[in-house]
Order: C-alpha cells, then sequence, then structure tokens
C-alpha cells in the first residue's frame, strides 16, 4: 500500500527487493506462514523450500502489486490447501489485529476529541456492526465454506450434507456489504469528520482502514477469482468421475 | 467524480519518451493517472484493478502480430487506444489506433488529444457537478436518517416513489456513501440534522 513503483513478479525475482518495493508484502507473507528474512533467495528458492506452488504465490504477490492473477487455469486441486491456509491466516489478521487496533483508536478518539462525541459514538457504533458483519463473513468460511471445500479433496467425500449450505452467490454478496461500508467510513472521515486536535490520531485511524480494505479487497478477489473457479473446476470433476 | 477520471496504460520501451510524456500528460489540467507497462499483456492483465481506460502503446508493438493485436484490442472495453508515433509505420498499422501523438506535437496538442478522447466517451453526466446537496435532496436524507422506507417518504413529502429514488440516488452520487448510518453520520457532521431528531 505504500509503494511507488509497481513492478510484475515473477519467478527468479529476488524477494528481498519485491519487499522493499511493495512493503505490503510483509503482511502477505505472514498471510503464508514464512519469514521476512529472505536472504537473497529468489521467490522460487522460497516457494521450493516451503512447499508452496509457485504459480499460487506469485498470483497473489501481482495482486498485491495491483495486477489481476493469472494463470490460475494452472493451479492444480491441491492448491486448494495451500489457499485456505492463506485466507485463515489473513482472517486473524483482521480479528485479532487490525480491527482491534481500529477500536482502539476510536474509542480515543472518543475520550480526548470532547467537541465530537456525538460523530464519534456513531462512528464506533457504525464500526462495532460492521465489525459483526465482518466475523459473521469470516466464520461463515471458516465454518461453512472452507470445511466444504477441504471435504472435496479428501478421497472418501460425503459433502451432500454441507453443499446445502454453501452458496456462492451468497459468499459475493457478503464482500460487496463489507465493501461498502468501510468506503462509506473512510469518505466520512476524509471528507466531512474535522477532527482538528487530533489530526494524527485521525491520521493513525485512516491509514488503518486504508490497510484493512486493501487487505480485504485482496481477500475476496482470492475467494472469486482463485478459490471459487478451482472449487467448481473440482465439483465439475466429480460430478462427471 | 472518480468515475471520470482517465487513467492512462502507457507501453512504451523507450525511457526517454515515456518520462517526456508523463510529465506532459500529468502538467495537463484534466484528471491523469499514467501506469507504465513493460509489455502490452503486463497492461492487459492490470486493466481490472487499475480501471484503466485509455492505452497508449507503441505501434511496433501491434505491428509484429496484429491479428493478435485485434483480437486483444476488441476485447477489452477501453475508450481508446492511442499510437505514439516517431518513427515510421505503415498505414495499416496506425488505422489500429484511435487517434495518434506525434514526437513533434507540442504539449499543449499532447493533451488536447487525450482530452478530447475522454470527453467523448465519458459517459460520467454528474462530472462537473457540485457535490453539494439540493434543499429537497436535504429532506429526503433527513427522512433516510430516520429510517423511513421510499413509500413512506412519498407519501410523507407528497411525490411519486420513483422522485424519492432519484433523490436518493443523487444523494448517494454526491456525498459517495451508500449505506443508511453512514448517511446518518453525514448529515450529523454537516448539521442537516440534530441528536435530538432521534430523542
Amino acid at each position: 500500500m505504500f509503494q511507488t513503483k509497481k513492478t510484475y513478479v515473477s519467478a527468479e525475482m529476488r524477494m528481498s527487493e519485491l519487499i522493499f518495493e511493495n512493503p505490503s508484502f510483509l503482511v502477505m507473507m505472514e498471510h503464508f506462514n514464512l519469514d521476512m528474512a529472505t536472504q537473497d533467495k529468489s521467490v522460487e528458492q522460497i516457494c521450493q523450500e516451503n512447499l508452496l506452488n509457485n504459480e499460487v504465490f506469485i498470483a497473489i504477490a501481482n495482486l498485491y502489486n495491483g495486477f489481476n492473477p493469472e494463470g490460475i487455469d494452472r493451479f492444480e486441486p491441491d492448491d486448494v490447501k495451500a489457499i485456505i491456509a492463506f485466507l485463515k491466516n489473513s482472517h486473524q489478521f483482521y480479528l485479532n489485529e487490525k480491527i482491534p487496533e481500529i477500536h482502539d483508536i476510536v474509542d480515543h478518539l472518543f475520550i480526548i476529541e470532547t467537541n465530537k462525541r456525538t460523530e464519534i459514538a456513531l462512528i464506533e457504533k457504525f464500526f462495532s456492526e460492521y465489525t459483526r458483519e465482518v466475523e459473521e463473513h469470516l466464520q461463515y468460511e471458516d465454518n461453512i465454506a472452507f470445511p466444504y471445500f477441504m471435504e472435496l479433496l479428501s478421497p472418501k467425500r460425503d459433502c451432500k450434507k454441507t453443499r446445502k449450505k454453501f452458496s456462492v452467490k451468497e459468499y459475493q454478496e457478503h464482500h460487496t456489504d463489507i465493501e461498502t461500508k468501510l468506503n462509506d467510513l473512510k469518505k466520512l472521515l476524509v471528507k466531512h469528520i474535522s477532527l482538528k486536535d487530533n489530526r494524527s490520531l485521525k491520521r493513525k485511524l485512516l491509514i488503518n482502514l486504508f490497510e484493512l480494505e486493501y487487505d480485504l479487497n485482496i481477500h475476496s478477489v482470492i475467494e472469486e477469482l482463485m478459490l471459487i473457479p478451482l472449487i467448481t473446476k473440482i465439483e465439475r470433476s466429480i460430478s462427471h468421475g | 467524480m472518480d468515475k471520470c477520471r482517465i487513467n492512462i496504460g502507457l507501453v512504451e520501451p523507450s525511457q526517454i519518451i515515456c518520462e517526456g510524456l508523463t510529465t506532459i500528460l500529468l502538467k495537463a489540467e484534466s484528471h491523469n493517472r499514467i501506469f507504465r507497462f513493460d509489455s502490452l499483456d503486463e497492461m492487459i492483465a492490470a486493466i481490472p484493478t487499475h480501471q484503466i481506460n485509455l492505452a497508449i502503446i507503441n505501434p511496433a508493438l501491434a505491428k509484429n502480430n496484429v491479428p493478435d493485436f485485434i483480437q486483444k484490442r476488441n476485447s477489452l472495453q477501453l475508450n481508446a487506444w492511442v499510437g505514439i508515433l516517431y518513427t515510421l509505420h505503415d498505414r495499416d498499422v496506425l488505422t489500429l489506433f484511435d487517434a495518434t501523438i506525434q514526437i513533434t506535437d507540442s504539449s499543449e496538442q499532447i493533451a488536447e488529444t487525450i482530452h478530447q478522447l475522454s470527453v467523448n466517451k465519458c459517459h460520467c453526466s454528474n462530472c462537473h457537478q457540485s457535490e453539494s446537496l439540493t434543499s429537497r435532496e436535504i429532506d429526503i436524507l433527513r427522512q433516510i436518517t430516520l429510517g423511513l422506507s421510499n413509500k413512506e417518504m412519498a407519501d410523507k413529502l407528497n411525490i411519486s416513489v420513483h422522485t424519492v429514488v432519484s433523490h436518493r440516488k443523487n444523494i448517494i452520487c454526491k456525498t459517495g456513501i451508500k449505506s443508511q448510518a453512514g448517511l446518518t453520520i453525514y448529515a450529523i457532521s454537516n448539521k442537516i440534522i440534530s441528536l435530538e431528531n432521534f430523542a
């Protein structure tokens, strides 16, 4: 999110250079469960060492650099596991780190911005409702969608039970709602709510919102453009086999 | 407002030409954003995320494989394809472009070429519309914050549901805020309503 230059990631590039160019790669590495001390290793080496499919890593890294995913048709059914592991780690990042940080700043603002108590109280309420929606969606993924996807991969599958509860359309609608609300909050803070005495706190709040939004957007693109097509492909091969 | 900003994808191997063109376009009065790519495919991959609506490319990139270029061009919904010319090209290749920029063009000519293309194709009706709400829109906004349905608002204000819907659309378009809760915060911070309205 702080990048100034956009590089199209490929296998032979040096990981550390990519991180210097786009610091958002740090959080991406965490989502992949990778250590960020990468010495002078290339993207390919890192993937090999960590038993990650190059194509998956590169597609996601390019998303972080602002390019649409490519090579999805070359993903293997087994890549579902790595993608789900990535998404589960990002859930932890939203729920245990980013969202609490934002709540803390809003709480702090409420205490010190005595002139704007009404607006801040409303923002607090707004963000709490938003948090509840995000939590619900992430729980839906963790408890219904992901187990169903994993079930598809296992040899002894019995997906009939879970199948009914999962719907791609519902999945996508959740995403749209989540994006709209976050966008409203950013617009309000940037354009309308002036917090003259606490500009630095307001900036921190906004930067956190931008960071959350950036990662959440990538999260939904991964699900909609990588995971779902892959799952559809697996489902089709099961019904044909 | 964001809708009518022009996001330009620039595919041109020469660093000098790129930097020069970027400087000229950024100085122009329209809101241009320029993204440079090393190849056509790279730009195509970035079109959805960067919302690129105009491409400026070196015709040499199309010359070697015209059918491929035409296919890519037709599959993408860009507003215009502009060729940047500093060597001679076949007439056939040049017909693939909606306009051309010559290396001898002045800054004003270049800016004008791009501006013309974007003005013709800009579908955003409220391009330069003010963001402040009309008094009727403010009436509607007050009702929205109270949680009234479109039908209830129409009855209360003696207008048709259709009119309510169109006011709502304008409010969303002008403020950029879509949710009811967000609009309520907007109304309070702009002093359109006060907390007593909820009491």
